[in-house]
Order: C-alpha cells, then structure tokens, then sequence
C-alpha cells in the first residue's frame, strides 16, 4: 500500500525558487578589503616592476624603452647568475638546516606541562627580533676583537691566536647560516608541532599495540601525517632564504671578495647603488619566477597521492 | 552458555590481582580483582568517568598499573609491552591510519614485524573475508561508512592473531541500526574465533547482549560480577539493580514489618527476607513486574502522568502515592489517560530490597 497518494498528474504550476543570486555583490564586498590589499601591494607592484623591466630606468632623467634589452643582457651576467649559484646553496644549507632543528624542536615541546611551555617560548623568542638587529648582534659577536666568538676559542685555547671568523668564506657563510636557523628554527618549529599535536593519539596508541617501535611509528604515522603543515614550512623556508638580503648585507657586507652576494643583495645593489632600475626590476621578475617554479615544485613534490581519488 | 566451557582449555584467560591507577593524587581504579576464562566475552560496564576505559588501557599496556599484577595466558606481563601482552584493541575512534589503505591499515602490525609479503597478503585476505571487506582493501579509511571503518578496525585486530580481543567502547560512533547489526556481527565474531574478548561500554543494552559475563564498575570499583541473568534478577545492591534493565527498575521508599511491606500507607505482601524483620528498607521492582491488582488484592495507587506506546508494549510513567517516580512496563491493551490512578502491585518473589547504605538485604 503506497503511503502517499501520487499528486504528479494533479500539479498545475510550481512556484519559482525565491531568493536568487540576491547576495552576490554583498559577497564581493566582503572580499574587497582583502582584493584592494593585494591590488595596491602586490598587483600593482608587480605590473609596474613588470613595465620598468622593459625600460633603461635611471633614478633622475627620463626612462627609455628597450624592450627586451634587460633580460638579454641578464643572460651574459655572471654576477647575477654567481649571485644565484651562492643564493641556492644558502637555501638549500638554511632550509636543511631550520626544518631539522625545527623538527627536533617540534618533538621536543608537543607535549603539556609547564617546563615545555617555557622551552617552547625559549625557542621561540630569537623570531620576534628583526632579522636587522639579530644580524646587528651577531656581526657584534663574530667581531674578531670586540666580539666574543673569537676571544672565546682563543681563551678556551681552541685556536692559537685570533681568528677571524668573517674573513674566510666558509666560517663566514656558516656563522650566517647559523645565526638564521637560530633566528628563525622557532618559527618553523611552531608550524610542525601544531602538525604533530592534531595527530591523534589513538594513532600512535594503535600503532604501539601493532608493535611498531618509535622509529617505525616516526616513519610510517608521523611522518605522512605532518606532510601539510611540512610543505608549507618548506615552502616558507626555501622562499625566506632565496630573499635573503639583510644578514649578508648587515655582518659580512657581500664579503670576503662578493663571494657572499645574494640575488636580492645584487638586485639592490643595481637599484640603489648603480641606479639601474630598469635591470633591477628584470632581476627581480626573473627570480619571482625562479620562486614560483620552486614552489610549484615542492608542492607537487609533497602532494597527498590519495587526494587524487 | 556451554561454549565458555569448550573453548577455556584452548584460548588464554585474564587476570587482574589488586590492580590499582592512580593519575596524580587522584585514584581511578581501587583494589580490582577479576577472572576471566579463556573464551569468555567479558563486558566491562559503568556509567562514563567509572574507570572502565582506563582497566582496558591498563590491559593493553597504554597505561601502567600503579599497584597489582595483569596475567594474561598465565603470563604476568604487567610490565611487558603492549605488543608483546598477546593483545589486539580496537579503539573508539577506531583509529584507522588515514593515509593507508584498508589493506596497509589491517597488515600494519605484520609489516613492522617485518613478516614475509604473502604471509601478510594471505592474513589480511583471510581477515577481509571474515568481515566482508574484500572489495574495500584498496580503498583509504576516509572513503568508507562507518560501519566499515569499523570492521577495518576489527580486521586489524584479527590480522595480530591475538590472546584477547579489547573493545573500548565500539559501536558509539555508529548510528542506531548500525549498532545492532554490528553487535551482531561482533557476536558472531565471538562465536567464530573463539577468543577472548573484553569490551567496554556505558550502554547497559550492549552489556546484556553480547556478555557472557558482566562487570559492573562505579568510581573506580567493580560492584558485582556475574551472568546477565545474575545482575538482572539478583543485584548486589542498589546501583547495580539500577543500572542493569531498561526501562530502569523502580524505587520505593518501603517499611518491612515481617512478611509486609508498607508503601504510602497501603500494606501488602512484602519480599522474603530473612536477615531483617522490620525497618526501614527501599525496595526495587522491575517495571514488567508491576501489574494491574485484581479486585480484591492488596494494591499501592500509581498516578498516570504520561503513556507509551511502543507496539508490542506500554510504557506508564508517573508517580505513587509518596511522590516516587514509577514506570510500568504493561502490555498494549493498558491504555491509561494521563491523571487516571490504578491500582497497582507485584508478586513478593519479583521484589528487591535494599537498606539504607543500598546494599541488598536478602
């Protein structure tokens, strides 16, 4: 017996749906807060340094139009390509090094208790200084005479005589390099250890009573389960460091010999030392695009394979 | 019932000797003490913060005992590993890795083992076919129902080949009808395997139909151990009689005085009990127990306040003469209009009663 009558053969008119598309300028009002930021710093920008690359720029006098001039030219200057070489093997020393102390941070203070929660903003601290004055300290305390790095070695008879740390490439770069995992290590530790507190613990419970060690449980659960929140600190610490400007500029000054010259420290220095803006802007276009590619990259890198299905 | 039996000499029992857990200064578990044979569904049951989760977790090793011995196959594993105690625990949440597949979830614990790959292959097969999951192993827990993630959940647990089975709370994610059909299936689980299983639960339901044996717990203490039978028709005391039985057993305010009772003033046939002669007592009665009194009987007035009808019976809810709330379970021709009062009793030996600290008195 059928539980309801059939109408359908008795229905003369449907009445239209009410309330459509009603509200969608007030959505876009919403929204355009956000659109007028990003318009006016970063659209804009972006066209102008686009326009500018595609001109003989000078500071005072009357911009030409060159074309493509810029990034031919861009193409035959190995102290721009140098500068790039030396930018990636910071990154690729900085990024290896932030994530792995981040990570061994991370571990450290995911749990509860009050000792943790001072560690955690222990670590956390050096990130609220600007990367200007943190530079500004330790260029202090990397000076060969008034510092405290290299009287230290020698009072501790580590060294004979003082030693120069900033003189030499190699102490040089890694005093700087350690100088930002110290700065900066807390700031990623905060993103990883907010992937590992929204693991649930069941997980890890389960994955005990199936008899995986810790090193087995760090492999197969924690790992494939902090993937997001580890892109996105890769993605923040490969970018940071390809930009990396102030600490170079501010301890060692692009020395010992320009062998520690960065992309933006180079862009900069044909802005605003050689009034080159033009060639500036092109330089600039060009690792924006070395940026995107590079994230594009690692975001296909660490995608979740079973997102697809 | 005969199967406990069958089974004791082939699967592993449990023990707990004087097990106490204490977290900080606060102690959830006092002095328990428990027997399971080998084969024998137990069900640990209690009303939520009664510290039924935590004697599972200390079962499986997520927690340490702060006092007492766990022996499980006569082997005191107490300090021993979770993974090595003989046991196998599906988890509320199920807790299901999300970036395996069914099949990776369910042969975890034999690739940690690193066990050879068609030993694996040929176990989750077998565990799959159990619980109807072949078609699935593929897929990732997080395109499955409900239903099936639990069954992911079990199958995991079959694959570990485990002494005992520990549920901590199953079938509480699952929407009403799922549960049946999954205690059911959990039930024949039971029968199929043979293992023994331990399992947790606040629903009293869950407790009567899937326990060979049922453990009450109330703040950290067991207060009766027995059949089903056992608890429902003679409850240690006060707490138990309330919490076995659905709807709820009644509670009156009574006054013995020899084989009487006194309820609100009317007199009738009271309980034998031999260790009191008179005073002050509550008694319990069951509300199936409570009938219609014929002309002529002794009767206590039940005030209608609210029927039920649910089909194949009545549920009158109201109160009697003191104020106590009362429920009948009548059959589905007692129609009753809210306000009308009846005139109720219930046989002396379907009485219950209990004395001022609400412990039996029998």
């Amino acid at each position: 017996m059928p539980a309801q009558t059939d109408i359908s053969d008795s229905i003369l008119e449907v009445p239209p749906p009410r309330r459509r598309r009603r509200r969608d300028w007030t959505g876009l009002l919403y929204v355009a807060p956000a659109l007028v930021l990003v318009a006016v710093f970063f659209l804009i920008p972006l066209g102008m340094s686009i326009w500018m690359s595609f001109h003989a720029w000078p500071l005072i006098g009357v911009p030409r139009w060159i074309g493509l001039d810029n990034y031919a030219r861009l193409w035959g200057d190995t102290s721009f390509w140098s500068a790039l070489v030396f930018t990636i093997q910071y990154t690729i020393a900085a990024t290896v090094g932030l994530l792995g102390v981040a990570f061994v941070l991370a571990l450290m203070v995911q749990g509860e208790g009050r000792a943790i929660a001072f560690y955690r903003t222990a670590y956390f601290l050096p990130v609220v200084t600007g990367f200007a004055s943190a530079s500004l300290l330790w260029a202090w305390l990397s000076n060969v005479d008034a510092g405290l790095f290299s009287p230290l070695a020698q009072d501790l008879g580590m060294t004979d005589g003082r030693v120069n740390i900033l003189a030499t490439f190699t102490p040089a770069f890694w005093s700087v390099t350690i100088m930002v995992i110290w700065k900066m290590a807390g700031f990623y530790m905060v993103i990883i250890m907010s992937g590992l507190q929204a693991i649930p613990t069941d997980y890890q419970e389960a994955a005990r009573i199936d008899g995986a060690s810790w090193g087995q449980r760090f492999r197969w659960i924690t790992l494939p389960l902090i993937r997001r929140p580890f892109a996105l600190a890769l993605i923040l610490a490969v970018a940071g460091s390809m930009l990396a400007f102030d600490q170079f500029y501010i301890i060692l000054n692009g020395g010992p010999q320009n062998q520690t010259v960065t992309v933006v420290y180079r862009i900069f220095n044909e802005s605003f030392v050689s009034f080159r803006l033009g060639y500036g802007a092109a330089l600039s276009v060009v690792l924006l695009v070395i940026l995107l590619v590079l994230s594009v990259v690692q975001l296909w890198l660490l995608r979740d394979k079973g997102d697809q299905s | 019932m005969n199967r406990i039996g069958d089974n004791a000499t082939v699967t592993a029992g449990l023990s707990l000797k004087r097990v106490h857990k204490s977290f900080g200064s606060i102690e959830v578990l006092k002095d328990i003490n428990l027997n399971i044979k080998g084969g024998e569904f137990v069900v640990f049951v209690g009303p939520s913060g009664c510290g039924k989760s935590t004697l599972l977790r200390l079962i499986a090793g997520l927690e340490e005992v702060t006092a007492g011995e766990i022996i499980i196959s006569g082997r005191d594993v107490t300090d021993t590993d979770p993974s090595r105690r003989g046991i196998a625990m599906v988890f509320q949440s199920y807790a299901l890795y999300p970036h395996m597949s069914v099949a990776e979830n369910m042969g975890f614990s034999l690739k940690v083992a690193r066990r050879p790959k068609d030993e694996l292959r040929r176990k989750v097969e077998k565990a799959a076919g159990t619980l109807r999951l072949t078609d699935y192993l593929d897929r990732r827990p997080g395109q499955l129902s409900g239903g099936q993630r639990q069954r992911v959940a079990i199958g995991r647990a079959i694959v570990r080949d485990p002494d005992v089975f520990l549920f901590d709370e199953p079938l509480s994610n699952l929407d009403a009808e799922l549960r049946v059909e999954m205690r059911i299936e959990i039930a024949r689980l039971h029968r199929e395997l043979g293992n023994t299983m331990v399992y947790v639960t606040h629903d009293q339901t869950e407790a009567m139909t899937l326990a060979d044996k049922i453990v009450v717990l109330r703040a950290g203490r067991i207060e009766q151990v027995g059949t089903r039978e056992e608890l429902y028709d003679d409850p240690d005391n006060i707490f138990v009689a309330g919490f076995i039985g659905s709807p709820k057993m009644n509670f009156f305010s009574a006054r013995l005085d020899g084989g009487e009772i006194e309820i609100g003033g009317h007199r009738l046939p009271g309980p034998a009990v031999k260790t009191l002669s008179k005073g002050e007592i509550t008694l319990g009665v069951r509300p199936e127990h409570l009938r219609l009194a014929e002309k002529g009987e002794p009767f206590f007035p039940f005030r209608v306040k609210f029927a039920e009808f649910l089909g194949g019976a009545t549920y009158l809810y109201g109160d009697v003469g003191d104020g106590a709330l009362c429920t009948i379970a009548s059959d589905r021709k007692t129609q009753a209009k809210a306000g009308t009062e009846l005139r109720v009793m219930a046989d002396p030996k379907f009485m219950t009663a209990f004395d001022d600290k609400g412990v039996r008195v029998r």
